[in-house]
């Protein structure tokens, strides 16, 4: 892509997606990687892309890593219980974090940060019932999207503070996105919503944009065995 | 950023096949600052940060958000669309994705000038990037204004 932008100057580096300064909480790690993009600045005389050499330090240390919890699954009751049962053993370590950081990702979707019980009925309800176009019933909560995109916030809410409640936990390190992908599809009654609400926007012919929502509502990999982007998908602007 | 083959198959063939289609924009006309020890830096971000008193972005946004120098993280919320990126390591460290504590310390201690008043975030995954060029060239201007002298472009 930067072959085709053509910026000035670029650093190709070799990390995931979401971590371009490669390391978390490593300064001099960091620093090390924005000396090498500043370098060329004083190297360059064209437009050019060079490759960062070094990798990142926790690379491959979540590949072993799983959840010390035992979440389920529980098969009893209904799936807004079950899921207000997981938000609930989780809430004590999310609310760690939250006190360590003393800031959280939370909230996008309009929801408070003590809205979560409500935000976890809501999906559940939507999970269930396959309405993915109407505005959720929920007055308390001021929705900063509309159906069916406000899908995609309410469950990266959601996930943000299931991430947030394993980053409290003993242990070296958090786990990366793919660790985490693999806890949540794999072994939580979130997950389990996650891919019914994905089924509700599948069905949802009325809505030329549930397939391209449901593609963001599930990270590629993890639906149904493969991916929940629709084979081709516009992107309207705005 | 990222080895296409550390990807889900499914998510890299997806990058491959946007690659190939993405139109080609550049070059842009070429400039050298000044020495990095008298330039100013202002981050521009594609991982859609913002405050979280700002309007989210939405899917296929082209308008950008300000974030000011002397932010507090816990300012700082996400609202990009994509769920194929590491938002838990943001969560971790903002520094990951918006350097911008690097920066300061750089500037203390003298290996750059400075750090700019002003910066800039937009929400990436856009299939053709000349779509940013009208609000692009408005940043550019306000960051001529800041004094700006070289911006960092971090995607995400």
């Amino acid at each position: 892509m930067s072959e085709a932008v053509v910026p000035p100057r670029a650093l190709w580096v070799p990390f995931p997606l979401g971590r371009p300064l490669g390391a978390i909480n490593d300064p001099e790690f960091q620093k090390d990687v924005l000396r090498t993009a500043f370098g060329l600045l004083d190297t360059a005389v064209e437009p050019t892309i060079e490759d960062y050499q070094i990798e990142a330090p926790d690379k491959g240390l979540s590949d072993n890593w799983v959840c010390p919890l035992n979440l389920g699954p529980e098969s009893s009751g209904s799936l807004a219980d079950r899921l207000l049962s997981e938000v609930g053993r989780l809430r004590p370590w999310a609310m760690e974090t939250r006190r360590e950081r003393g800031r959280t990702l939370f909230g996008v979707s309009g929801a408070r940060e003590d809205q979560v019980d409500q935000l976890a009925q809501t999906l559940a309800a939507i999970a269930e019932t396959g309405e993915v176009t109407c505005e959720p019933a929920n007055e308390e909560i001021d929705w900063a999207f509309d159906m069916p995109l406000l899908l995609r916030h309410i469950a990266d809410d959601l996930r943000t503070y299931y991430h947030e409640a394993i980053a409290a936990q003993p242990g070296t390190s958090p786990p990366d996105h793919d660790a985490l992908n693999r806890w949540i599809f794999g072994e939580t009654i979130l997950g389990e919503t996650l891919v019914l609400v994905a089924d509700g926007l599948t069905r949802a012919s009325d809505s030329p944009i549930a397939p391209l929502v449901r593609g963001l509502l599930i990270p590629e990999g993890h639906y149904r065995g493969g991916s929940a982007f629709p084979e081709t998908a516009s992107f309207p602007t705005s | 950023m990222v080895r296409l083959s550390d990807l889900h198959p499914v998510e890299s063939d997806h990058l491959r096949k946007r690659a190939e289609m993405m139109p080609a924009i550049g070059p842009g006309k070429w400039v050298t600052p000044p020495a990095l020890d008298q330039a100013t830096v202002a981050i521009v971000s594609t991982a859609g940060i913002h405050r979280r008193m700002d309007p989210p972005f939405t899917v296929g946004s082209l308008d950008y958000r300000i974030v000011p120098g002397d932010v507090n993280f816990s300012d700082l919320v996400v609202s990009h669309i994509s769920a194929n990126f590491d938002r838990s390591a943001f969560g971790q460290d903002p520094n990951i994705a918006f350097p911008i504590e690097r920066l300061r310390e750089m500037a203390f201690t003298g290996e750059i000038g400075d750090v700019a008043r002003w910066h800039y975030s937009f929400m990436g995954a856009m299939p053709d990037p000349s779509r940013f060029e009208e609000t692009g060239e408005e940043i550019g201007r306000l960051m001529a204004k800041d004094g700006v002298d070289v911006a960092l472009l971090v995607p995400v």
